[in-house]
């Protein structure tokens, strides 16, 4: 039924301002960084009706000839290495969480959670030290093991609760089927578990993606991350705007596909896909 | 093939035993059937057999082999589940393909069995679908059809059709007793429902709390119950219960008597008593007298045509030849 009574009409009304408001709020800045991207550097501080036409490519040109696409590499391989690590122990993790017979299953649930809360400046000092002492300052290992820190317990964390609606018929069914316990996992538990996988596997990855923390403390000028490499658009004695603006879009575009995809997935995940 | 005999089994969760020693011995081909009240521990009896639980004691032999320490899934037998267990993102062919892929089959004679299987189950246009795309009984049926194409040794089928609406239901007991007809091959079969262990079983086993009350045929047991809890647990609607003076009359503690070895009549009988509710099924009725002084209420087996308004007065009167008479442990008294 429709409601069109001027209470409910109101309220929508309401609704709908809110909402817009918190969207501007959103996207507001991500599209004044998209006009700075295209600004001519003289233009930059100039209001945009001023000179609408004071567009150009080179702040694009000139961003190339810096060490940022190496930086933007980095992070590619650092969160996707970060990110593959964690999916290879945390899947099997969350599956034998979710289907053995384990005690202390509580415990493993608390440490879990809690590696998932701490903030990293309680990692990141101890971690500098023994980075020193091993010589993992400014490496990729060095860094792909800092992001593990994120990434396993999350990933453990989704897919324990991945492969619990996985009913476990299902593998006991393969295992009638003489399946051996590998493949139970890998032929049936995991397809099931999927829309979970990729959704763990995405998040995993925007998290390590994401961070400056870490890789501010851990890398210097050869493993720098992007997000990093943002910073020394900014000198001593400037601020380079233009190209942090399209250093910013840099970053955003590659997850804008990963979100998309996260998104069905992380709905799927939610709903059960395992039914039937 | 498909002889299996347990020996001293038993099973215990932690400190609680589920299933006290237990001896049982299921014959080549027969079509068992496990009953019990829901919790008795017939899915675990099962379990244990499939392999999907370990035993705390005793001996599964299966054809004369120690099966005890195998794996599930060398044991040769095939198993059904309640909610199917299909593989959601296989398809039906792919499904019952999947014990043979184990196996290590060759494409061929996966196919063919697969072509065998779908043939037989009427699932030849539904290779290509997904289990999600399927109805009940045709998931039932892929979850049957997985199970024969391995040629096991037993099929093992815990509470299959409980998911299934009333009409598919006593279709698809039709379809296994069919199955086992035409396959020979032995069948356990666990439910909580006595009217699919009274159709489908050569042999049932009533369980009651990890204990085996009885085995026997079906009409055996119904009509010659060892004690008190498998007169009451077999057959519907439930044996009456009469406990009190009339069975100490008897030299008994407690008397049963079936709803059909009543005789209804509104003039004279051994008992008096008042309608109560009648269920009028067409070909019988089943009328419940309160019958005041012995028991509160009987259910009495009338022909579908008798009619009867509650509050009426009735006298019923048992047939003395199909009086059970049982003793203070609730074993009958022969």
């Amino acid at each position: 039924m429709i409601d069109n009574s001027p209470e409910f009409r109101v309220k929508r009304g309401i609704g709908l301002t809110l909402m817009l408001v918190l969207l501007a709020f959103a996207a507001v800045p991500t599209l004044w960084v998209l006009i700075l991207s295209f600004r001519a550097p003289m233009a930059i501080f100039q209001p945009i009706w001023e000179s609408p036409l004071a567009l150009t490519l080179d702040n694009f040109f000139k961003i190339t000839r810096s060490n940022f696409p190496s930086a933007l590499m980095n992070s590619f391989i650092t969160a996707g290495l970060s990110t593959a690590f964690a999916m290879i122990v945390g899947v099997p993790a969350g599956f034998a969480l979710a289907k053995a017979r384990l005690s202390g299953k509580f415990v493993a649930s608390w440490v879990l959670l809690l590696l998932r809360m701490a903030p990293p400046v309680g990692f990141v000092i101890p971690l500098f030290l023994l980075y020193v002492n091993a010589g993992l300052i400014d490496t990729y290992m060095g860094l792909v093991f800092a992001y593990m820190t994120l990434t396993l317990p999350l990933v453990t964390w989704s897919m324990w609760n991945s492969f619990a609606q996985v009913p476990d018929e299902l593998i006991e069914a393969a295992i009638m089927d003489d399946a051996n316990l590998m493949q139970a996992f890998l032929l049936i538990a995991l397809p099931a578990a999927r829309p979970g996988a990729v959704a763990a596997a995405i998040l995993a990855f925007l998290v390590a993606w994401n961070d400056f923390f870490y890789a501010l403390i851990i890398t210097r000028s050869g493993t720098a991350t992007a997000p990093v490499a943002v910073m020394n658009f900014i000198s001593y004695d400037s601020v380079d705007w233009a190209s942090i603006a399209v250093a910013s879009i840099a970053l955003t575009l590659p997850i804008l596909p990963l979100m998309a995809i996260a998104n069905r997935y992380i709905v799927q995940s939610l709903s059960g896909a395992v039914k039937g | 093939m498909g002889r299996i005999q347990l020996k001293g089994v038993q099973k215990d969760f932690g400190k609680v035993t589920v299933i006290p020693p237990l001896d049982l011995e299921i014959n080549e081909g027969e079509f068992v059937v496990f009953v019990g009240p829901s919790g008795c521990g017939k899915s675990t009896l099962l379990r244990l057999i499939a392999g999907l639980e370990d035993v705390t004691g005793g001996v599964i032999e299966i054809d004369g082999a120690d099966a005890t320490d195998q794996s599930p899934g060398k044991r040769g037998l095939a198993m059904v589940f309640q909610s199917y267990a299909l593989y959601p993102h296989l398809t039906v062919a792919q499904n019952i393909a999947f014990p043979l892929r184990m196996a290590g089959l060759t494409r061929d004679e996966q196919a063919r069995r697969i072509d065998n299987a779908a043939d037989v189950l009427n699932l030849t246009d539904y290779l290509d679908r997904r289990p999600k795309q399927l109805s009940g009984g045709q998931r039932q049926r892929v979850a049957i059809g997985r199970a024969i194409v391995r040629e096991p040794s037993a099929f093992l089928f815990d509470e299959p059709l409980s998911n299934l609406d009333a009409a598919l239901r006593m279709g698809m007991r039709l379809e296994i007793s069919e199955l086992h007809k035409r396959l020979e091959t032995t069948m356990i079969y666990v439910t909580h429902d006595q009217v699919e262990a009274m159709t489908m079983a050569d042999k049932i086993v009533v369980l009651n709390a990890g204990v085996i009350e009885q085995v026997g045929s079906p009409l055996d047991l119904y009509d010659n119950p060892r004690n008190r809890f498998v007169a009451e647990f077999i057959g519907s609607p439930k044996m009456n219960i009469i406990t009190g003076a009339h069975a100490e009359e008897r030299q008994a503690t407690s008397i049963g008597i079936r709803p059909e070895h009543l005789t209804i009549s509104s003039g004279s009988g051994d008992w008096k008593g008042i309608v109560g509710i009648s269920e009028h099924l067409g070909s019988d009725t089943f009328i419940r007298v309160d019958v005041a002084g012995v028991v509160d209420t009987m259910t009495v087996r009338a022909p579908g045509k008798l009619r009867l308004a509650a509050g009426d007065t009735v006298f019923l009167t048992p047939d003395m030849e199909n009086l059970h008479r049982f003793d203070k442990t609730g074993l009958r008294i022969k």
